[in-house]
């Protein structure tokens, strides 16, 4: 019995011997943290990019990457507070970075090319995404976004209702919305509980112009806030109309799109991430496009929200680390290169000079679209909310059904807001 | 050896301290630092406690004011009234009943517990879909029926008209079985000669329950009743995964306190602080009414 014991305990011993003793130094090893992981389109791109620069640098990467969500963005801040931060991290350049920026726990794109003039060269530098904190480029973005409106055709010729066009005026498309529903249609298929964001930035655009679009307001009485409270104003016109579902307020996302994928919806706002969403739920993608969000006052129908709001920062934990410093700059460059950058974008945009080439050869017809999509962008702003932190978000987002049913005033929603942001 | 382990106290120590560690690391030490968080201003969730609050309460005088923590406060009470009646009292009729029968309580036992084995979080998933507006059970069920008009597709939207009922619903339907197997453990320690006697003095079944069953499962029910008190104020992930963000006003304090700390997080520490001071209180208060009587001891 004791032999026995003793074997079994040896045994133990040197499997856990093997585990705790490094690999021997054929490389180093990264500890990365993305956004491209669940349903992201481009999770496996990554991962096939990936293993494409191990094979190549002979460098490991230890990957934890995760849905972007508020989970990941506070496991995000929870690790750099820790001092447990990754090598290498793909995150947002928005507000949601400021603590990391602040705490010079990231190392700026110009600090890099003291070292390494050519980190980054292939990039417009004014596209990186300056920290709100100081201004100063930290990240390197890979692929942009836009938002679009998103057409169900088929619910559009039932409700004998035209395609909306790049001259569609607001009004035209109130009245196109009033004839689907007339139809027995749901003109809009938007979740107001769970996600109003890309209503609240395209209705409060409609007050304001690509110049001015991207301003946080400094009071609900200044330029910018008006437009804020007008556009909620009509989200809840839109609301009160009964264009959005009928179970809007307590619906899911995934329900809403599920209407408008299921001939049921006309009409859906989303990012350029809803491509391929869209291709997979649907037998037939011809059966939609996308075109532009008719516009009305100083925003044309061509101006759209869209821009580069994530990218690649190098800590300064690895920065320091002379063993990692060079596969980190490595990593990076692989990953932000012309080919990879471009196998990521599909149809959205890049901060490539060169502009992105992808192989539009095995584009679907949602795609080829897209791209006849961007081209008409006569102006594009990235989306405010972008500047707001999680609390100021908080009392329109997660508040919007107050705000349409009339329990919170619109006016008393973006004060409540630029309170919570000055925080 | 032998006896002289029960006189060393020394080694009861031992075995006690590491329990007493990981309460001390993983509970005490949380539950204090949670308590001095809630007068501090945190920036960012995970970020350590910066400057005392100005004032220092000022996240107290704040959930005073706060409608939605009304809300939560109401719904909860609401939530504590259910499951006292609802799980508690639905799990006393029904060990009564299974007390009753000779063949298949084992049966009844395992139907009646299942529920508990369930993650909550997948539950939630399943009433979505019970409850869904559009092609959910429930509806398709009252469309069959004839109670909503299957022409028109008229369909209700439970978790907008009736969100109190949906939420509430499946958080007691799940813990029914968790207060059934408790209440049927203290049946069964009710010596069957009370009931042989009752019987020979004439007593109907009703008079059995009201003068010897209900008297010595007295501590049974009190222990059942604390638990879900004490479990009400804490339910999250159920009616988290059912509705998101206090959708239709159902704010409960768990859920009010979870939507917090992402945003505003030493507030959340000051929603915590709260709902344990109401646990301590009502479960003080429970303790009191069920207070363990040594005249239904048997």
């Amino acid at each position: 019995m004791k032999k026995k014991m003793m074997l079994v305990l040896a045994a133990i011993t040197a499997v856990s011997a093997a585990y705790a003793v490094p690999a021997m130094a054929e490389g180093v090893t990264l500890n990365v943290t993305t956004t491209y992981a669940g349903e992201d389109g481009n999770a496996q791109n990554y991962k096939d990019s990936v293993a494409a620069w191990e094979a190549e640098s002979g460098n490991k990467v230890e990957d934890s990457s995760a849905t972007s969500d508020e989970a990941f963005k506070s496991r995000i801040v929870t690790d750099f507070e820790a001092g447990s931060e990754p090598d290498v991290l793909f995150f947002f350049n928005g507000v949601d970075s400021n603590q990391f920026v602040e705490q010079g726990k990231v190392v700026s794109v110009d600090e890099i090319r003291e070292v390494y003039p050519d980190y980054a060269s292939n990039m417009k530098d004014d596209l990186l995404g300056a920290s709100p904190v100081d201004g100063v480029n930290y990240s390197v973005p890979v692929n942009g976004y836009w938002e679009g409106m998103f057409v169900n055709k088929e619910v559009l010729e039932a409700a004998g209702v035209e395609l909306p066009t790049a001259d569609t005026t607001w009004d035209e498309f109130l009245a196109a919305c009033e004839a689907i529903k007339e139809a027995g249609y749901t003109p809009i298929a938007a979740s107001l509980q769970e996600i109003p964001h890309y209503w609240f930035e395209y209705a409060i655009y409609n007050f304001q112009s690509p110049e001015t679009h991207n301003t946080v307001p400094e009071s609900v009485d200044d330029e910018y806030g008006k437009a804020w409270v007008d556009g909620l104003n009509d989200i809840k016109a839109l609301y009160e109309a009964g264009y959005f579902p009928e179970n809007t307020l307590t619906a899911t996302d995934a329900e809403t799109f599920q209407l408008f994928t299921g001939d049921k919806a006309a009409f859906l706002i989303d990012g350029s991430w809803k491509i391929g969403g869209i291709a997979e739920a649907v037998d037939d993608i011809e059966n939609f496009t996308v075109v532009n969000v008719p516009g009305k006052g100083d925003r044309k129908t061509t101006d759209e929200i869209g821009g580069l709001s994530m990218g690649y920062y190098i800590t300064r934990k690895a920065w320091d680390d002379e063993e990692k410093r060079d596969a980190a700059v490595s990593f990076v460059s692989f990953m932000t290169s012309d080919e990879v950058v471009s196998k990521f974008a599909g149809v959205s945009a890049t901060a490539l000079k060169e502009g992105a080439a992808p192989d539009t050869s095995e584009f679907n017809p949602l795609q080829v679209d897209a791209i006849a999509y961007t081209a008409s962008f006569t102006g594009i702003s990235p989306a405010v909310q972008d500047n707001l932190s999680a609390a100021a978000r908080e009392p329109i987002f997660a508040d919007m059904a107050s705000i349409v049913n009339g329990d919170v005033d619109a006016a008393d929603a973006v004060a409540a807001v630029l309170e919570a942001n000055a925080e | 050896m032998g006896a002289n382990i029960y006189k060393n106290k020394k080694l009861i120590w031992v075995f006690l301290l590491p329990a007493f560690l990981f309460m001390l690391v993983y509970l005490y030490y949380p539950f204090v630092q949670n308590i001095l968080n809630s007068f501090r201003h945190i920036k960012y969730m995970g970020t350590a406690g910066g400057d005392w609050n100005s004032p220092w309460y000022i996240n107290y005088t704040k959930l005073w004011a706060d409608p939605k923590m009304r809300i939560a406060l109401k719904n909860t009470g609401i939530t504590i009234a259910a499951t006292i009646l609802g799980q508690v009292g639905i799990a006393l009729l029904l060990s009564l009943l299974v007390s009753n029968i000779k063949a298949g309580s084992g049966f009844f036992r395992t139907v009646y517990f299942f529920p508990i084995v369930i993650s909550a979080t997948a539950l939630g998933l399943l009433f979505n879909l019970v409850f869904l507006y559009d092609k959910g059970m429930v509806n398709q069920f009252l469309q069959f029926a004839g109670y909503l008009d299957r022409e028109s597709n008229e369909l209700i939207d439970w978790k907008s008209k009736h969100a109190m009922f949906t939420m509430l619903m499946p958080v007691i339907w799940q813990y029914v079985g968790f207060y059934f197997v408790i209440l049927l453990t203290g049946l069964s320690g009710i010596p069957s000669e009370l009931y042989e006697a009752a019987t020979i003095d004439g007593g109907s079944k009703w008079q059995q329950v009201r003068f010897i069953t209900l008297p010595l499962l007295r501590n049974s029910i009190g222990t059942c009743v604390i638990l879900a008190v004490t479990g009400a104020l804490k339910v999250f992930d159920l009616p988290w995964t059912m509705f998101v963000n206090g959708m239709s006003n159902t704010w409960l304090t768990g859920t009010y306190m979870y939507s917090k700390v992402y945003s505003d997080v030493d507030y959340a520490s000051a929603i915590a602080v709260v709902i344990v001071l109401i646990g301590v209180i009502l479960s003080a208060l429970v303790n009191r009414i069920f207070r363990q009587n040594d005249d239904y001891q048997v």
